[in-house]
């Protein structure tokens, strides 16, 4: 398990490369010197000359990407033209709100996709599945800011049973308490996967109940329950393992917008206060940080998958 | 005429598609005779009106410049149609060339599939917010930037469907009468590939209105004078607790729309060729 | 509901009148039609037939496994031990499914679940119906292994069905078949799947298996050969119909219905000349086809007045031999 965890790792290093390289030129592509559009418009020309001979931009384009390569190994991202800070201690800052939301999310995604899958399933071809595979299409189809404001519309404005926007940390007053902060968020990151989870957990199973073993577990005198659970979802669960790949794509993406409408200092937001404030270094080592975490997910995802199915052999 | 049966066909018996369709159609309308329509100039400031509730002159209510609502949303029909079309045109065309050459000329295919793969390991969204980073904020470059995005998805998709078409024997078949690279790709396997393709480009035409929608909400979309119903959620959004019509009317016109591309897409995907059914992920 | 017990005590299933029909949108086709059949116990019954004859939806229906599929069972009974399955509830039903009565199928390649462990896969059918503890059951999986003939059953016990051979894993749907001593074993095309060499060695194992534990089986296939080597018994059947049944000797020597004759005369043996194989001609018609009369007069070379408008009955030609044909065979001098 990991020896091929460590050779699949090293086949994703080409991959990483060429991703890393987008994110160098990225700043290549955008008029201007690099040293300058890096110090932000504050600059004064001294500023520029300096990091100019550090980042080695006087020098060919290859060497200046093995040099900030060099740095990016050593853990060195860059600094901040906004916070005047390590990008390294930007993105720490936003990691506890963004991992969180990303925890409760998928907790979401579970109790919600899962189960409402394995029903529509159950009773396909019914009014149940019609209402249940139509309804995860149209939440699949909401924007999710237009969700979120609705949430804040209805559960703080209205009702006032949730903060609406920020988020306190954990280790802030409040403890574990402060988590009510992201219950408005991750249910609104949560709406569209779950959907499509839904109709994956759904389409899965009906793909499986069709399969011949099913059809001997029922010959064992199994009740119907059990062959539902022992033998369609179990066997389900492999296609849907292979979908939190994307899912985690479609939360990333999602997280942005969700982010931005409630206001809270993650990671998603800060890519897009960043791009409004030219904030180069750090949209650089966000996007850095982003690509590897997903190859990183989408290796996770595979274990998982092997553990899942006999018949893949971890070779 | 055929055409039309051919339509009959696929959506027999399903009325919740059927009436998405409808739905599309009359957004098409809308878009194309929202002049006539219209019964206020979508830019023109009325001071006087602002944030009025919807009403008998104001269907959906007025904005905070004293906007008419109902206007704006016609003239947002022409967006959604623009955006949508062209991210299409611009992902078929261009994944849809990668893809195919890819499948065909298997060397140079092997290089631009690892280019696809690279772009792919970014999320959608965050590619979309760093291409628009480096352009101005247009209605083409929007649609440009969630064309490529697209594209990448539409390249593998291409690729796996050509590999499939040529192992097949009309492809030998027209390989030994003498046809060129070109007439095979473009006359003998194309073809084949139209409805598939077509199912491909009614989930993008849905997508690209929700990543729009957001573009226009993250302030990295179509710019701001732009009527598109992005962009009139996005600008009252801080509105919403006194004008909640505000919210409602653009966000339902996007939902409805992209339900109903949603709709009707999954039906058409029903009534394509089996093998190809699976490579297609809409929602 | 009791039937009452004229027969042999030792009737084990009989079924009488089974019609089953497939709903379409055009209305619904039958595929089985006033079906009467028995079976005792300890004997072999064979059922043939070309693929689409409704010999693999009478076991289905027999098995109580017809829910998901389109089919239906439209009249008749089934009466196994004195109860008519019919008429018992699902929850009746499933304690005598792969407990009293057990079905093996014909992919066993597929019919295994490929996430569980083999011997798990076993346990489960012996705990569904006999409480013990995971250790008994596990002794126990050993010991139907063993009795399969399954090569060092312990160091197979814990593999999953993809590292096993096509042999092996119906070797193990037959352990999972008799976890519950079943009285009566179904086997709906055992072989067909295997390799030649495989084919022998798994008929061999359940006609001794039959022979230890007394129990019926019923052994459906198209191949006609299989079910000579094996049954006591053999029932014919043609589009949804029995058309001939009798005693195994007796249908060999004194078969009266041209398709039996045709099926028999399908098979190649091995000092056959290719070229001599004979086949019966056309092809099976399809269900949505109407045909009136004998449902085989379109292909039968002996069709005559009447064939192609009146139904033949079952006619006897001796106490355990009947066949619906309007021109039957003459006995071989």
């Amino acid at each position: 398990m990991l020896g091929y965890a460590l050779r699949r790792l090293l086949t994703l290093v080409p991959t990483l490369l060429a991703a890393s390289l987008l994110v160098f030129l990225f700043v290549h592509l955008i008029p201007g010197d690099p040293a300058a559009v890096l110090l932000g418009d504050s600059a004064t020309p001294e500023e520029i000359a300096s990091l100019t001979r550090e980042l080695g931009l006087d020098q060919p384009l290859y060497t200046q990407y093995l040099l900030w390569l060099g740095n990016v190994l050593q853990g060195d991202l860059g600094t901040s033209i906004f916070f005047r800070i390590p990008v390294t201690a930007v993105i720490a800052d936003g990691a506890e709100t963004s991992i969180l939301l990303a925890l409760m999310t998928m907790v979401w995604i579970v109790i919600l996709g899962v189960p409402i899958g394995v029903v529509a399933a159950s009773y396909r071809g019914t009014w149940v599945d019609q209402v249940t595979s139509g309804g995860a299409m149209l939440f699949a189809s909401v924007p999710t800011f237009w969700l979120g404001l609705y949430l804040i519309l209805i559960f703080s404005v209205t009702l006032g049973w949730l903060p609406s926007s920020g988020y306190p940390s954990i280790r802030d007053t409040g403890g574990l308490a402060n988590l009510r902060y992201l219950l408005l968020p991750s249910f609104t990151l949560a709406a569209p996967n779950a959907a499509l989870i839904i109709r994956l957990v759904r389409a899965s199973m009906l793909d499986v109940q069709r399969e011949d073993h099913v059809r001997t577990a029922r010959a064992k005198g199994l009740a119907p329950w059990k062959v539902s659970v022992k033998h369609v979802f179990r066997n389900a669960l492999i296609a849907v393992a292979a979908a939190f790949g994307f899912t985690f794509a479609a939360l990333v993406s999602e997280a942005v917008v969700t982010e931005t409408v409630f206001s809270l200092p993650g990671i998603g937001r800060l890519v897009v206060q960043s791009i409004l404030r030219r904030d180069y270094p750090v949209i650089q080592g966000v996007i850095l940080v982003i690509v590897v975490l997903y190859m990183v997910i989408n290796l996770l995802v595979d274990l998982a998958y092997a553990r899942l199915d006999p018949r893949v052999s971890l070779k | 005429m055929t055409a039309i049966l051919t339509m009959g066909r696929i959506f027999r018996g399903r009325w919740l598609a059927t009436a998405g369709l409808c739905w599309l159609i009359l957004v098409a309308l809308a878009a194309i005779f929202a002049p006539l329509v219209a019964p206020y100039d979508p830019l023109e400031f009325d001071p006087l009106v602002r944030l009025s509730p919807p009403s008998q002159e104001h269907l959906f209510g007025t904005d905070h410049f004293g906007r008419d609502s109902f206007s704006r949303s016609l003239y947002g029909a022409r967006m959604a149609i623009v955006i949508g079309f062209g991210s299409v045109v611009v992902a078929l065309v261009a994944g849809g060339l990668a893809g195919m050459i890819s499948a065909y000329f298997t060397r140079l295919g092997h290089v631009i599939m690892r280019i696809v793969d690279v772009l792919m390991a970014f999320p959608a969204l965050l590619l979309a917010l760093v291409l628009m980073t480096l352009l101005e904020r247009s209605v083409v470059n929007t649609v440009i930037v969630i064309g490529i995005v697209y594209a990448t998805t539409t390249a593998r998709i291409l690729f796996g469907m050509t590999l499939k078409l040529k192992g097949e024997v009309f492809v030998d078949a027209a390989t030994c009468s003498g046809a060129g690279h070109a007439s095979i790709l473009f006359r003998h396997i194309l073809p084949n590939l139209v409805s598939p393709l077509l199912v491909q480009a009614s989930f993008i035409f849905a997508f690209a209105q929700l990543q729009a929608a957001a573009l226009d909400f993250l302030g990295l979309g179509l710019p701001p004078e732009v009527p598109s119903w992005g962009n009139m959620l996005s600008e009252s959004r801080i509105y919403v607790t006194r004008a909640s019509w505000l919210l409602l009317f653009p966000g339902a016109l996007i939902i409805l729309s992209v339900f109903s591309m949603n709709l009707v897409g999954d039906a058409l995907r029903d009534s394509i060729d089996p093998r190809f059914r699976n490579d297609i992920k809409g929602v | 509901m009791t039937r009452p017990n004229t027969d042999a005590s030792d009737l084990l299933l009989d079924m009488r009148g089974l019609t089953l029909g497939v709903a379409t949108p055009d209305g619904i086709l039958p595929v089985v039609q006033d079906l009467s059949l028995s079976l005792s116990t300890g004997e072999t019954l064979g059922i043939v037939g070309e693929s689409g004859c409704g010999k693999s939806l009478t076991s289905l229906a027999i098995m109580g496994l017809l829910e998901g599929t389109p089919v239906r069972v439209l009249a008749g009974e089934i009466f196994f031990r004195g109860r008519d399955l019919l008429r018992l509830s699902p929850r009746e039903r499933r304690a005598i499914m792969g407990n009293e009565m057990s079905m093996i199928f014909q992919e066993p390649m597929t019919s295994l679940n490929p996430v569980y462990r083999i011997g798990d896969q076993i346990i489960e059918a012996i705990r569904e119906h006999r409480p013990m503890s995971r250790r008994a059951a596990r002794d126990r999986a050993l010991e139907l292994l063993t009795m399969v003939r399954i090569p060092d059953p312990a160091g197979r016990i814990d593999s999953f069905p993809h590292q096993l051979s096509g042999g092996q894993r119906q070797r193990v749907m037959i352990a999972m078949a008799l976890a519950g001593s079943p009285r009566l074993l179904i086997a709906d095309e055992p072989t067909t799947a295997l390799d030649v060499t495989v084919q022998a060695q798994i008929l061999k194992l359940i006609v001794e298996l039959q022979k230890d534990t007394g129990m019926g089986v019923m052994l459906i296939s198209h191949d006609l050969g299989v079910i000579a080597e094996t049954c006591d018994r053999i029932a014919v059947m043609y589009r949804g119909r029995v058309v001939e049944t009798a005693g195994a000797r007796e249908l060999f020597q004194d078969m009266r219905h041209p398709y039996t004759r045709g099926l028999l005369d399908s098979i190649p043996e091995a000092d056959e000349d290719v070229d001599r194989l004979s086949a019966i001609p056309g092809r099976v018609p399809t269900l949505d086809e109407t045909i009136t009369g004998c449902a085989f007069h379109p292909r039968c070379a002996r069709a005559g007045a009447g064939c192609d408008s009146d139904q033949p009955a079952l006619t006897a030609f001796a106490p355990t031999h009947f066949a619906r044909c309007h021109y039957p065979l003459e006995p071989d001098a």
